[in-house]
């Protein structure tokens, strides 16, 4: 190798280490925007497939509805036992009324304020959604009711799923009664269409309180939110958790709350 | 002559093709630096529309304590009439005080859902906020509060550091049809704010509109409600309640005294 040709040779090494180093970075850098871009597209996709499960049920779509879960997907509604399967979801809520739902149903079932998130390997996501609920049916007074969802949800073939659609039922009423004078219970496990599984959480409604563990971690400080303070239930056995019991006092806001 | 031209001419080029290098790299880099902005700009809406959904769920289940590590050191809270708290311990002594302490409590419902958020993002990056309302539904009864909040990013964290939320609605389970609270005052919450209202209005029947924080998103105009006919409308413009409505909750000069937190 004469000296020129290694002269050259040097020089063009150097020009591709120059080159190469800005080139790399940029590459780095584009790389870690497309999965921050892919993250937000994830958790829009599971809000956009959970509200879509509202939608269908809404209308008692429930082959529709079960199309939305993975092949060992489950689906669990107050205390009505866990139904694991496409085939068996479907079945669940057919307790509800038939496909299309009868006339004079209402069946509202909102999917409200999410708060979803997605894993940071993108496979994965959580899902904790309010859920409002307006019920009606042939020759009974209607019904409002609450709760909350806790869901699970995973990618497979690019495509998001529900792993697990967990609705915690907190309160139900009577239209013209309120809240403040009436609570209607939940449903049991059914006797025509019994779950593959008994309820995950053994819990009872309004008036009774009870806390869906929370699925992601408090925004500010990081802290995992599974063992927050609840009140314990006396028929169920299930001590307070966490409670100060030693100030009972009705607050000045309560009491303004009602005339 | 010919030779000079030349010369020039190759310093031309030379300097062009100089400029060109880092010209393109730069821009390159720009390009990457904006977008990355927009990703930013995104992922900030997307934590500050959960923030304040996150404080609903606290709301719901009477978790006072991590609900108040969602404020800022210096945080501000003036819901309904009752006046100004400053910092976040009176954010926690204010929830824990009006209405008992942490923890899911049985014979209460108190769901305050979170609902249309329009959050924003400063050019700078380093302030949102959020024009929301929240539905609540209540064993007491309902209420429709909005809120129009400011959140801080500190240290890559958003929290809340004002909490602005005016009702427009509240009634019992008679419903609204029959009966409606006038609002909330300072006088008759314990415990007591440290500052007044920043603003004197009263509920349905009346209303009040809380100006927003963003202007049309079609026109680009800003809108600004008028503020001197805060509460005015539970009768109509031009009587003689409407007038005497003007001057509930002002000074002398017809200004309204308007909170501003300790800066020491």
């Amino acid at each position: 190798m004469s000296a020129r040709t290694t002269l050259k040779a040097a020089l063009l090494l150097g020009l591709a280490a120059i080159m190469a180093t800005p080139a790399t970075a940029q590459g780095n850098q584009l790389s870690a925007y497309k999965q921050r871009v892919t993250l937000l597209e994830d958790q829009l996709a599971v809000e956009n497939l959970t509200a879509t499960f509202g939608y269908y049920f809404d209308k008692g779509l429930w082959d529709q509805a079960a199309e939305l879960f993975t092949a060992r997907g489950s689906l669990e509604y107050g205390q009505r036992g866990v139904y694991i399967t496409p085939a068996r979801i479907r079945q669940a809520m057919l307790l509800f009324g038939p496909q299309g739902l009868a006339k004079g149903s209402l069946n509202n079932h909102m999917m409200l304020q999410p708060i979803v998130v997605v894993a940071p390997d993108g496979r994965t996501a959580t899902g904790r959604w309010q859920g409002m609920v307006m019920l009606a049916a042939p020759n009974e007074n209607g019904k409002w009711g609450v709760g909350i969802y806790e869901n699970q949800y995973v990618k497979e073939g690019g495509v998001w799923k529900f792993a697990k659609l967990h609705f915690y039922v907190t309160a139900m009423t009577d239209y013209d009664l309120g809240f403040a004078k009436y609570a209607i219970q939940m449903e049991g496990p059914s006797a025509l269409f019994p779950p593959d599984q008994p309820p995950s959480e053994v819990y009872r409604s309004f008036p009774n309180a009870y806390l869906p563990a929370y699925s992601y971690r408090h925004p500010v400080t990081g802290e995992v939110l599974k063992d927050l303070p609840m009140e314990g239930d006396d028929i169920l056995g299930r001590p307070d958790r966490g409670m100060d019991s030693s100030k009972k006092e009705v607050s000045s806001a309560a009491k303004g709350m009602t005339r | 002559m010919i030779k000079r031209t030349h010369i020039i001419a190759a310093l031309i080029g030379a300097s062009s093709l100089a400029g060109l290098t880092p010209a393109i790299a730069q821009t390159s880099a720009e390009k990457l630096a904006a977008l990355e902005a927009r990703i930013t700009r995104l992922e900030d809406m997307n934590a500050i529309e959960k923030l304040q959904r996150s404080y609903g769920y606290f709301v719901d289940k009477g978790q006072w304590t991590p609900l108040s590590e969602l404020f800022t050191q210096d945080a501000t809270l003036e819901i309904g009439g009752k006046g100004i708290f400053l910092g976040k311990a009176r954010v926690l002594e204010y929830m824990q005080k009006a209405f008992g302490p942490d923890g899911t409590k049985k014979g209460a419902l108190v769901n305050h859902m979170q609902f249309q958020p329009i959050p924003d993002i400063s050019a700078d990056g380093k302030t949102g906020w959020v024009r929301a309302r929240a539905w609540v539904m209540s064993n007491g009864g309902w209420g429709l509060p909005l809120y129009e909040n400011e959140y801080r990013k500190e240290n890559g964290v958003w929290k809340i550091s004002r909490l602005t939320g005016p009702f427009t609605m509240y009634s019992s389970w008679e419903g609204w049809g029959k009966w409606a609270m006038n609002n909330t005052w300072p006088d008759k919450f314990d415990p007591p704010p440290d500052l007044p209202p920043s603003v004197i209005y009263l509920t349905y029947p009346a209303y009040y509109i809380v100006p927003f924080h963003y202007p049309n998103p079609v026109t680009g105009k800003v809108f600004k409600p008028d503020m001197g006919e805060v509460g005015a409308y539970h009768r109509p413009p031009g009587t003689k309640e409407q007038q005497d409505s003007l001057k509930v909750g002002r000074w002398v000069d017809g200004s309204q005294p308007i909170g501003e937190p300790p800066r020491n």
